[in-house]
């Protein structure tokens, strides 16, 4: 996960986070690290740059993007079964 | 109808973002190429936001935040830019990974921030401004044309306040390929030596200078814009000259009544030729002062030239890095600014004390 926190502080050019500040659970967008929906694009071309994963089903995003324990498990699940 | 300049800001490659007077020391700057002195942005935009912004975004919203707070005015009916370039940087950005990656991925952050209206857009959702909104962009009449619309508009009432500007970047990229043009010095030359340097070229600038205009007059308010005018390929210096008649006479004033001229001299000789011509005839004998030392050559310098027209006013004083021929007029009613983009693009600005 301190892989893809590192990941998502470059890709968002999150200047004042340190990506061990971002909590595994903390809450990504709105209250949370106040992430947008532009950045939500950008998490999705990440994802698709780096881990060659597309999501299908636009729907399933805010469950997704929830946090980066979201994120690392989607990534996780989506390789295992590559 | 008398239009009112209520506030101005600028940021440049001098310490003019910190707003106040015009700043008594030249930042000195080496080579062909002048960068903006940015302030730190964080004090008008929210860091959620600054980490999309690419330069030219943080050097307009900074010159219309300081516009505004001079203006006493949070939000005005319309906002109006001029740029050349536009959002350059991000052009580069959105080109390259387009690619480098053919055309595969892109990320949505360079493509949106690219776009020429970025900053009037940026701007206006920052001051949730829903009124009006344009940028043009017409290479040396950028900032003009940005004027012109605002005037007509004041004029014809449908506003009462419009922030206008005009903001271009220099990217690494850019002036590189400009500098193949041989649009710049190739020898040496300081802020002292520029206007002085007889040889062909200038420097290469950048900056964001923004205005409030209204058709009232504000608490801040020292000066009226009392006239704009472009001409494009003039067939020679003697049209001019009689424009520049043609155009004091349009606006009640007399050659008499212009108390001081602020040129685009920028270095370039054959460039200056049509300075030297309008010193020494149209209005011969007046005080000159210049600005292209200062800020150095982009399509929307002339936005610099006014913000140091409307400073002369209200300060009641020129700047002594800022002159260039005769004394400084001890009392200072009416400006006139003409500039020229590569000789094809010519403008006047009248301004007028209040």
């Amino acid at each position: 996960m301190a892989a893809l926190k590192a990941q998502i502080v470059e890709q968002l050019n999150l200047q004042e986070v340190k990506p061990e500040e971002i909590g595994d659970d903390q809450p990504l967008f709105k209250d949370g690290l106040g992430l947008d929906s532009i950045d939500a694009l950008e998490i999705i071309v990440l994802l698709q740059q780096q881990y060659g994963i597309r999501i299908a089903n636009p729907e399933q995003g805010p469950e997704i993007f929830y946090s980066v324990r979201t994120i690392a498990a989607f990534i996780t699940a989506h390789q295992t079964n590559k | 109808m008398n239009i009112y300049i209520q506030g101005t800001g600028c940021v440049s490659p001098q310490e003019t973002a910190q707003g106040g007077t015009f700043p008594e020391n030249v930042l000195p700057w080496e080579g062909a190429r002048l960068k903006a002195n940015e302030p730190d942005y964080k004090q008008w935009i929210d860091v959620k936001l600054i980490r999309r912004m690419s330069r030219v975004i943080k050097m307009g919203v900074a010159a219309a935040q300081l516009s505004l707070q001079e203006a006493g005015i949070q939000k005005p009916d319309a906002i109006i830019t001029g740029t050349a370039y536009g959002c350059l940087d991000d052009t580069g950005v959105f080109l390259s990974k387009m690619i480098n990656q053919q055309e595969e991925m892109l990320t949505p952050t360079a493509f949106i921030q690219s776009t020429h209206n970025t900053v009037a857009g940026q701007i206006a959702l920052m001051l949730g401004c829903h009124g009006y909104n344009n940028t043009f962009v017409h290479k040396g009449f950028s900032f003009e044309s940005a004027l012109l619309d605002a005037l007509m508009i004041l004029k014809e009432g449908r506003s009462k306040s419009i922030l206008t500007g005009a903001m271009d970047e220099l990217t690494n990229h850019s002036f590189n390929i400009l500098s193949r043009f041989d649009l710049y010095k190739k020898e040496p030359v300081t802020p002292a030596s520029l206007l002085h340097s007889q040889t062909a070229g200038t420097v290469a600038g950048e900056g964001a200078a923004c205005f409030v205009l209204g058709t009232e007059k504000g608490a801040n308010t020292r000066a009226k814009l009392t006239g704009v005018t472009t001409l494009y390929k003039p067939a020679g210096k003697a049209e001019i000259a009689a424009d520049i008649a043609a155009f004091l006479a349009a606006h009640n004033c007399s050659e008499d009544e212009v108390s001081l001229l602020i040129n685009g001299r920028n270095g370039d000789t054959s460039g200056d030729e049509w300075y030297e011509h309008m010193e020494d005839n149209a209005l011969a004998g007046k005080p000159v002062a210049c600005f292209k030392h200062l800020c150095g050559e982009y399509p929307t310098a002339a936005s610099f030239g006014m913000w140091l027209g409307a400073k002369a006013i209200a300060e009641q004083q020129v700047a002594a890095a800022a002159m260039y021929r005769g004394t400084t007029p001890t009392k200072i009613k009416k400006v006139l600014i003409y500039n020229h983009y590569k000789q094809t693009h010519h403008s006047l600005i009248l301004l007028t004390a209040c």
